[in-house]
């Protein structure tokens, strides 16, 4: 009966140090919500964002409409650094005039530069600014 | 005074209090990188991350909290992001499969997938991870040998919100 505890512990803590092993990146809200801004005819987005990725220290935020096309928006950085296991918030200013082209709003990693022949992974979130699908 | 302690602690009511705990799912996407590829160089004019050519494949894994919510955008490299000075052209192949599914359902996401160009667009249509590898390989022009140095391409995983 010891044996079967002390295997099923053994897998426990086996999955634990695998599950604590991987590295991520994380955005939120999935459907930000458009709150009025301090500046006349500008909204802002808040959003958050979760780095679990050892390698990586930098995200950029980027803004497109449905054909992926860029729109202008305002940040305090654009690239922001993001330490590992740390949560960020940020905030994204859209003037009015472009909210209804806005639709995608990313965050990609930056990767740094390999010392072996390898492909490195860049990841990609992005929210939907005009709202749930029907 | 001793008997006026005691009256007053039977007087005294324990204080309770109900606490609540509250909380809510939202989509959510989380991209994980398991593990990053490495190419192998099976013959002189060729990089490949397949491992019978001696390569290591690309894994991510794409955990989602609410189903319908992400699409997955998967996107093989098809030029180095750093490499030594290469005077002729490559020839880029790649590919993007579902290798490992926490949910049964999920191995439909390989057949229902589809490829726009170099990128592989899979609906992640229920809750729960999935592990997806990429397939990246590299001719050197007209098969001549590729210069020594290090070779380093970049896929690119995307979660969209629907």
């Amino acid at each position: 009966m010891c044996w079967l505890v002390a295997l099923r512990s053994s897998i426990i803590i086996a999955f634990l140090l695998w599950a604590t092993a991987l590295s991520g990146h994380e955005m939120t809200p999935a459907y930000p919500v458009i709150k009025l801004s301090h500046v006349k005819d500008v909204v802002k987005v808040e959003m958050s964002l979760f780095n679990s990725r050892e390698e990586i220290k930098y995200y950029q935020i980027e803004l497109f409409d449905l054909n992926w096309t860029n729109i202008p928006f305002s940040t305090t950085y654009r690239i922001i650094k993001v330490g590992y296991k740390e949560h960020k918030a940020f905030d994204v200013y859209i003037r009015k005039y472009d909210l209804p082209e806005a639709v995608y709003l990313c965050t990609t990693s930056k990767v740094k530069k390999s010392l072996v022949s390898s492909t490195l992974i860049s990841s990609r979130i992005c929210s939907r600014l005009d709202g749930k699908p029907a | 005074m001793k008997y006026f302690i005691v009256v007053l602690s039977l007087c005294a009511f324990p204080a309770l209090a109900n606490v609540e705990i509250t909380g809510s799912v939202e989509a959510k996407c989380v991209i994980q990188t398991n593990k990053s590829g490495v190419y192998g160089n099976p013959i002189a004019s060729k990089l490949s991350t397949t491992p019978a050519d001696g390569g290591v494949l690309p894994i991510v894994r794409y955990d989602v909290s609410i189903a319908d919510a992400y699409t997955a955008n998967i996107t093989h490299p098809t030029a180095f992001s750093s490499s030594p000075t290469l005077s002729d052209t490559v020839a880029w192949t790649g590919s993007t499969a579902v290798t490992q599914t926490s949910v049964a359902g999920m191995s439909a996401y390989n057949a229902a997938k589809t490829v726009v160009g170099n990128s592989t667009i899979f609906n992640l249509t229920l809750a729960g991870s999935t592990w997806f590898s990429t397939a990246s390989s590299a001719i050197y022009g007209s098969a001549k040998p590729l210069p020594g140095g290090t070779y380093t391409a970049v896929v690119l995983a995307s979660c969209i919100a629907k």
